[in-house]
């Protein structure tokens, strides 16, 4: 038995060994495991959670994100993706329970990105699939966000569109998406028919500044349009910015919103952010515009793969914008909460 | 068994001590190899072949009688689940004399990767970082890391240059064998 151990260990110590006297250098990796861990503490200094904003919902508790679990392949020109989510954030916090079917509804396909895509040419890339939505600056995956609470524009935005779409590179700065996705936001299967027309155009102008300019209409899913942009100033000093306005297909209503992300690396390990939202929503005919500002201050603290969390966040809202109670139960206009988060990516 | 254990680790570790630092404190893949009986025409053209070859799509940094510099790069994984990290650009300069030539790759900076949206890693953009001042960013286990795979990178194309600057053109004809044919009926 020990030698067979032994045996073992010898055997994978030469895989290693051998696997790292060859750097791949072309597209054909071997199929690629990738994913993350998340788990946090929140505690809103009311006793009880008022910030109705995605993710770190439980209050007063440890409680568990997802654990993300994505694989991919490329072979030639082929590639799929294939990410799955278990957990409140990677279940029903952010992918639909079954396909709108009653047999499926308390079903959940674990769903975050399911995708084939085939590079044409060097610059012109076909893919299909339910994917991760290309609106936006903030994302489902804690690994992909820098605060671990999310604005108010990220709830408000699509999550996923499923659909097809065709991007063309016509140099390093500049791209060119478009494609045709289900009629609404976030499900598996259409309600009618593949209705939504997305396009998003990419500009780098200046090394370390990337911009996209993106567009999601349909008769269905109303129309939005999103301006997401982060530009890296310094090798220390990130600046990151999401405008977007938001009109639904029927009834009025809608968003209009902004954030601001700016971050400095503090050390290497060590990097502190913050995040400043104005969200609007429009008018209808029921309700006022309303308003909420939100100040995030966080910290990542990185320790190999493992990154800490500590946030704190200050949401200050007008009258006719959802509802924040202190202590006692009485209404109030701001909210305030803190948040430890970690976060291990592989 | 456990000398076995120990020499498979060891090759592991052993790219990272095939990198050296210049006068510059800059991090060299460097090599003289001497090539008997060949002019500094023959190896020049050897080495333009394999700059062809090797980069159809890239134009030589710099090229003249004796000496040819190009820009390369490659990609660095992660150890166990096989995720590109990041990415390394280099350069690679190859100069020829009579019945010798010395080739070296150096000027190593690192971009590292980020999951985006979609699962694919892609460049984090605006952070480039000469592997010699890496450390102001990462860890020195993550360099330890890149400087393994740097060294195995560099010993990879140092023997495909070598192989290709004693063959010229054959290299292509013999990587190329046409399947050997069997007639089954003669024993």
């Amino acid at each position: 038995m020990k030698k067979l151990i032994l045996l073992l260990i010898a055997v994978t110590g030469f895989t290693l060994a051998k696997a790292q006297d060859t750097v791949k250098t072309t597209s054909d990796a071997p199929l690629v495991i990738y994913g993350s861990v998340d788990t946090y503490y929140k505690d809103d200094f009311s006793g009880h959670a008022n910030i109705p904003t995605y993710f770190a919902s439980d209050n007063n508790s440890i409680s568990i994100g997802m654990i993300d679990l994505g694989l991919k392949k490329t072979v030639g020109k082929a590639s799929f993706v294939g990410e799955l989510g278990f957990g409140p954030r990677g279940q029903f916090q952010s992918t639909p329970n079954g396909d709108g079917s009653e047999a499926n509804a308390g079903n959940s396909f674990h769903i975050q990105n399911l995708y084939v895509s085939y590079n044409l040419t060097d610059k012109f890339n076909l893919t299909a699939g339910y994917m991760a939505t290309f609106i936006g600056y903030e994302v489902i995956s804690p690994t992909g966000n820098f605060n671990y609470s999310t604005s108010y524009l990220f709830g408000s935005g699509p999550f996923q569109n499923a659909g097809f779409k065709a991007t063309y590179a016509f140099s390093d700065k500049v791209s060119l998406m478009a494609g045709i996705f289900n009629d609404n936001w976030n499900v598996y299967t259409s309600t009618h028919d593949v209705s939504t027309f997305g396009a998003q155009l990419m500009l780098a102008p200046v090394k370390g500044w990337t911009a996209y300019l993106n567009l999601a209409t349909g008769p269905s899913s109303g129309t939005i349009f999103d301006l997401t942009t982060a530009y890296q100033i310094t090798s220390a000093f990130k600046l990151g910015l999401n405008a977007a306005t938001f009109t639904p297909a029927h009834g009025g209503g809608g968003y209009d919103g902004v954030a601001l992300y700016p971050q400095i690396a503090l050390s290497k390990a060590v990097t502190f952010g913050l995040r400043g939202e104005y969200f609007e929503s429009k008018s209808t005919d029921e309700n006022p515009k309303s308003h909420v500002t939100g100040l995030t201050a966080t910290l990542n603290v990185k320790a190999g793969p493992l990154t800490f969390i500590p946030e704190v966040r200050l949401d200050h809202k007008s009258d006719d914008f959802t509802t924040f109670t202190k202590s006692d139960g009485t209404l109030t206009n701001s909210a305030s909460q803190f948040v430890l988060a970690a976060v291990y990516a592989f | 068994m456990i000398s076995i254990c120990l020499l498979c680790a060891g090759v592991a570790s052993a790219q990272k001590s095939l990198l050296s630092q210049d006068e510059h404190n800059k991090y060299i893949y460097y090599e003289v190899v001497d090539a008997p009986g060949t002019t500094t025409d023959s190896l020049k053209k050897n080495a333009d072949g394999f700059i062809a070859n090797t980069y159809p799509k890239e134009k030589p940094l710099k090229s003249d009688n004796f000496s040819i510099n190009i820009k390369d790069k490659f990609l660095t994984y992660s150890s166990l689940t096989k995720h590109e990290t990041g990415e390394i650009a280099c350069a690679l300069t190859i100069e020829c004399k009579d019945a010798k030539y010395r080739y070296w790759i150096t000027d190593f900076v690192y971009t590292p990767y980020e999951k985006n949206r979609y699962g694919n890693f892609v460049p984090v953009t605006g952070i480039d970082l000469p592997l010699e001042k890496a450390t102001t960013k990462i860890s020195q286990k993550d360099l330890d890391a890149l400087l393994e795979q740097t060294g195995a990178f560099c010993k990879q194309t140092g023997e495909k240059l070598k192989k290709y600057m004693k063959e010229g053109d054959k290299v292509k004809k013999t990587d190329q064998q046409p399947v050997k044919k069997i007639v089954t009926d003669k024993w």
